[in-house]
């Protein structure tokens, strides 16, 4: 079959967070730019600037920092422009002003105060620091666009994954119910039926073979190439949808810019062996 | 010293989950159904929590005494 034809994709699983996509001859190598990109170049907001005025708590100024850029903040589509042409980022700014006064307490992102009621912290519960009575904070953050190659607090993307589609072939038809291979199974994914050998759920399968060790007569597994199972979870600055279209016009983008700077280079004939 | 707000390994935010785990935990529940309950998948992030060890408390006994009212 030619390559890029006759595709199709198809969701298998769908969740908030979670998304899993089988795509069926497409080039695995789009797949994975998708998966390269979508990990490392699609702009988010995360705290990148801190100004401490006070801090009494017993995290020192850095860690403290580090922690406030960690926390994820929804992110506006096309709103907050990436990249500083002149040398001053688009910001957000955001507060965090607190005192524990007569007892302990522990400061939360949902105490975070933002600018901007589109940009707020996505988790409410992190907890940032636990005060002493009498202690407090004083900080001023910016929120500025990045993406997760500078740091991964940008990332809006946690794991993402492509991998070839098993294809678990049973060459025989097995009668002796010995089971090695459903105990070998580490995704317990085999079943014997009435003395059938099945596989319930195929995407499940890592490819590992040991099921193939444990039995080569019967059992063969073997990895589609044509195929690849796309499976991505996210942090929640962007929608899947957002991450995944964004990912596609980077890529265009890119081999446009391949292309421009492509057609600007001379190429001499004579240059080319023959 | 605190709940690390991501799992150092894949980056998910773990930083939310610690209070309610030990919460859990402490009502009786078995870890690991706890951790299946927080919907905490990967035994990356599990460990971060099975692991953690919380001394900040122990730090703030002395700052509560050297800024507390008396
Ligand atoms: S396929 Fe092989 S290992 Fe599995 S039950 Fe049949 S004989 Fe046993
Ligand atoms: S290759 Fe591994 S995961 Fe797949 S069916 Fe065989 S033992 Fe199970
Ligand atoms: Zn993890």
């Amino acid at each position: 079959m030619s390559r890029g034809r006759g595709f199709s994709i198809k969701i298998l699983d769908k969740s908030d967070d979670s998304i899993s996509i089988l795509f069926k001859n497409i080039p695995v190598e789009i797949i994975n730019s998708i998966r390269r990109i979508s990990m490392s170049e699609v702009p988010t907001l995360a705290i990148d600037k801190v100004f401490i005025f006070r801090n009494d708590s017993v995290l020192n100024d850095q860690m403290l920092a580090h922690r406030l850029g960690l926390i994820p903040l929804k992110t506006p589509v096309d709103k907050y422009k990436y990249g500083d042409e002149e040398g001053k980022p688009e910001y957000v700014s955001l507060s965090l002003t607190i005192e524990a006064k007569n007892d302990f307490r522990t400061v939360y992102a949902k105490d975070i105060k933002s600018n901007d009621k589109e940009v707020y912290p996505l988790y409410e519960d992190i907890e940032i620091v636990r005060l002493a009575p009498g202690e407090g904070l004083d900080i001023e953050m910016w929120a500025i666009m990045g993406t997760g190659r500078e740091h991964a607090k940008w990332s809006p993307v946690t794991v993402c994954v492509v991998r070839g589609v098993p294809v678990i072939k049973i060459l025989k038809e097995c009668d002796s119910n010995c089971k090695k291979c459903v105990e070998a199974c580490p995704k317990n994914i085999l079943k014997i039926n009435n003395g059938k050998l099945t596989v319930t759920n195929l995407y499940l399968c890592t490819g590992c073979k040991l099921c193939e060790v444990e039995c080569p007569d019967y059992i063969k597994v073997d990895i589609d190439e044509k195929s690849s199972l796309f499976m991505m979870e996210i942090v929640g600055q962007l929608t899947i949808k957002t991450i995944l279209t964004k990912s596609f016009d980077i890529l265009i983008s890119k081999i446009d810019d391949f292309l421009t700077k492509f057609n600007e280079v001379e190429i001499y004939e004579d240059a080319i062996p023959k | 010293m605190i709940t690390p707000v991501r799992c150092f390994t894949c980056g998910s935010v773990i930083g939310d989950k610690y209070e309610k785990f030990i919460k859990l935990v402490e009502e009786g529940m078995d870890p690991k159904e706890a951790l299946d309950k927080l919907g905490v998948k990967r035994y990356c992030c599990r460990r971060m929590l099975l692991t953690h060890v919380e001394i900040i408390d122990e730090f703030l006994i002395y700052r509560g005494l050297k800024y507390g009212k008396d």
